[in-house]
């Protein structure tokens, strides 16, 4: 299974952008204000970090995905023990992200369709997509809905320009402070951490050694798509209503009004919600699943798909209500736990025991 | 294997398709009822009334068909204490499911504003039906609910026919997400448009003109005449506004005043805040076109020209300065946002301003400075129609 850098680059942007647009806005507006997009810049920057760390691993030793590199550079034991946390972190956010999908069409379109239906059709969609032919389908996938997402956002924001009103991003650093902005910037640099999977994608690509500038890229173009997004989000909105409504990315496409007629675009913003809920489960449930069958030894990751699929539905009914498993997780796993951790920590110890042990070997 | 294969993929291929067809959320057109205006009031024995006007579905079609004098619209309304409740009362009067999808206004009864306007805000936000590029309107010297059940010949649906006004900008239009945007925001406080019933010979009929000024969450007064109209002015909806003035004393053909019509305003605020106490300096600068002259001048001599832009200059900074002291005196409440300037221009100094901005508004000094250029007088100069 091989797949090119550029396939690398719609992965990471798919599964980078669209969920942040969504989910973070909230949070972040309640901690900065209406200097988010001074937040989402920070956050930014904690991406580039966060892909220059697992690049660099990854260049360590190429063709190993994330199993292989921390069992060879923290030998047997750590390097489980590491494997075992970032198993933690695929095994819970599957479920997450697919309750947290089924409460936005929940909330925004469909009140009376039970979750379990809504649920359904994307595990029996990515669980498709994985089976069938593992990383590559889901590449493919990801080249093609790719450009529709960016698509799909950029006719949003061009739709939204005449309801916009910048003064609303005033006054500017006044009333937030630095503290207040680098909280508000943890749940987007949460998010678009993502590119911490570049740990196992890498490997999977026809040059390994040539997949950093796409990882890069990415980061960098979904950084800015969601620095614009989401300042427009608050420029249409107003700073009073943002920080109390669930998802102000979707508000502000009701808000569209062309012409007098072209209105109620929200099937738009639906597509790029439903598009990057499909590739960012496909690609964490053949991570998963290979990631276990490699971890345990068993030679064939396919059948895993089937049995771990109805697990994560399961799992995906447990949270009660919409607060446990979007604010919860979020705010007491994900930002304190996983952020530090998964996404800088390790990688950050990985790199430096690396680089120690190949020069110890030369 | 290639069968159990296949078998598979049809599998995954048919549950999606069972779902999809949204079961659960289904609604046929015409087990809805479409919600056009909606109307809230406070009734003499203190419940809430709530008013909705229903499109009925086959006055749609078009004029030519309306023989006799079949309403395309009816209205239903239902007595409570709690305003949610009445939703699901009035559900009970009507055979299709109550849809706000396409509400076109939502209209506030003087009594209701007067009391204090709660308890219905928050759902216009919460329910997911309700879209807030609705308008928002506040009666005046009648119930929501007569409005609502007033006839307008020129539209099919009376709704509509508000929206389009509201829409036209003819008068102050606010939609519901402004609105409720001014209700949490300290440096700005509420207005609406008001729209009030009136008698065209048999028929009666509603205009919407003037606003309503709320202060916190209570209506305090109305707008009316020239300060309405500064209102738009300041308000960035001046465009196309005619002002009269008069410029020379009546003579016998004659009334002595002239006409501008605004093509282009603009509307500066400067804050200034000494030792915690704010002062506001408003510049208003206009480009008009003569539209009528009532004088005997020539008005393409400059010396008459500038006498012109004098007087109207004169005329906007009376009527600018006068809103801001009714404002100020009358209603005490800040419907002109100059909090709001003062948050962005001052942001330091607004963080202690803020908390008692309610009460220092009223004695802040404001400075007007209107000025108007006036850039074409029409096809005429001296009028055509008087004797030489």
């Amino acid at each position: 299974m091989k797949v090119t850098g550029l396939q690398v680059f719609w992965m990471i942007l798919i599964m980078e952008v669209g969920m942040t647009l969504v989910m973070t806005l909230t949070p972040g507006v309640q901690a900065a204000k209406q200097d988010l997009w001074i937040a989402i810049l920070v956050a930014g920057l904690f991406t580039l970090l966060i892909t220059f760390l697992v690049t660099n691993v990854t260049l360590l030793y190429p063709g190993q995905n994330l199993i292989e590199l921390s069992q060879t550079i923290l030998g047997k034991w750590i390097g489980k023990a590491v494997i075992v946390v970032y198993l933690v972190q695929w095994y819970t956010i599957i479920p997450i992200v697919l309750r947290q999908f089924a409460d936005v069409i929940n909330i925004m379109i469909m009140p009376e369709t039970p979750k379990w239906a809504i649920m359904l059709i994307m595990v029996l969609l990515f669980s498709y997509a994985t089976y069938s032919n593992g990383i590559v389908t889901i590449s493919r996938c990801s080249e093609i809905l790719g450009p529709i997402i960016i698509l799909m956002i950029i006719l949003v924001l061009l739709s939204s320009v005449n309801n916009i009103r910048l003064a609303s991003l005033l006054p500017v650093y006044a009333d937030s402070g630095a503290l207040n902005i680098i909280r508000g910037s943890l749940p987007s640099a949460s998010y678009l951490g993502h590119s911490v999977e570049y740990l196992m994608l890498a490997a999977f690509l026809y040059q390994p050694r040539k997949g950093t500038p796409y990882a890069y890229w990415a980061t960098i173009v979904s950084t800015l798509v969601v620095t614009v997004a989401l300042a427009m989000a608050i420029a249409t909105i107003g700073i009073n209503l943002t920080p109390t409504l669930w998802y102000p990315f979707f508000e502000m496409t009701r808000k569209i009004s062309l012409f007098g007629f072209v209105e109620n675009l929200d099937p738009l913003t639906i597509v790029t919600w439903v598009a990057s809920v499909f590739i960012k489960l496909a690609v964490y449930m053949f991570i998963t699943a290979y990631g276990t069958a490699q971890f345990l030894g068993i030679p064939k990751w396919r059948p895993l798909v089937i049995v771990l699929a109805p697990i994560m539905l399961w799992f995906a009914l447990i949270p009660r209500n919409v607060t446990e498993a979007t604010t919860n997780y979020l705010m007491n796993y994900w930002v304190p736990f996983v952020l530090p951790v998964n996404m800088i920590g390790l990688p950050l110890l990985l790199l430096i025991v690396g680089k120690l042990r190949l020069r110890a070997q030369a | 294997m290639k069968r159990s294969r296949t078998f598979i993929r049809w599998f995954f291929l048919l549950i999606p398709c069972l779902a999809l067809s949204g079961c659960w959320d289904r609604r046929e057109l015409d087990e809805i009822a479409i919600v056009m205006g909606s109307g809230v009031d406070l009734t003499d024995d203190g419940q809430i009334e709530l008013s909705l006007q229903i499109a009925l579905p086959m006055g749609i079609q078009g004029n030519m068909q309306m023989a006799g004098k079949k309403k395309p619209v009816m209205l239903v309304s239902s007595k409570g204490t709690v305003s949610q409740d009445q939703i699901g009362q009035i559900q009970q009067q009507l055979s299709r499911r109550i849809f706000f999808g396409h509400r076109a206004v939502f209209i506030i009864g003087e009594n209701f504003a007067r009391h204090g306007v709660d308890q219905t805000l928050d759902t216009m936000l919460r329910f997911p039906d309700s879209r807030y590029n609705c308008f928002i309107l506040t009666s005046k010297g009648a119930t929501a609910k007569e409005v609502l059940n007033s006839p307008y010949p020129l539209e099919v649906i009376p709704s509509i026919g508000m929206k389009n006004m509201q829409v036209g900008k003819y008068t102050f239009a606010e939609r519901i997400d402004k609105f409720l945007d001014s209700f949490a925001a300290k440096g700005f406080m509420p207005a609406t448009g008001a729209i009030r019933l009136i008698k065209n010979g048999q028929e009666s009929s509603f205009v919407i003109d003037g606003e309503a000024v709320y202060r916190e969450n209570k209506l305090v007064g109305y707008l009316s005449g020239t300060h309405s109209k500064a209102f738009k002015l300041m308000r960035d909806q001046g465009s196309g506004m005619k002002i009269p003035v008069p410029i020379e004393p009546a003579g016998k053909l004659s009334t002595g005043m002239i006409t501008a019509d605004l093509l282009t305003t603009r509307r500066e605020v400067r804050t200034f805040v000494s030792q915690g106490s704010p002062k506001i300096e408003v510049e208003f600068r206009a480009k008009g076109r003569i539209i009528a002259n009532d004088t005997t001048l020539d008005l393409s001599k400059p010396a008459n020209l500038s006498r012109a832009e004098q007087m109207l200059s004169n005329e906007l900074q009376k009527m600018i300065s006068g809103l801001i002291e009714q404002t100020q005196k009358e209603f005490q409440s800040d419907v002109l946002g100059f909090g709001d300037i003062l948050h962005i221009q001052h942001p330091y100094a607004w963080k202690k301003l803020q908390t008692e901005w309610l009460d220092t508004y009223p004695e802040v000094p404001v400075k007007v400075l209107a000025s108007i250029i006036l850039e074409r007088i029409g096809r005429t100069q001296k009028p055509g129609h008087l004797p030489k």
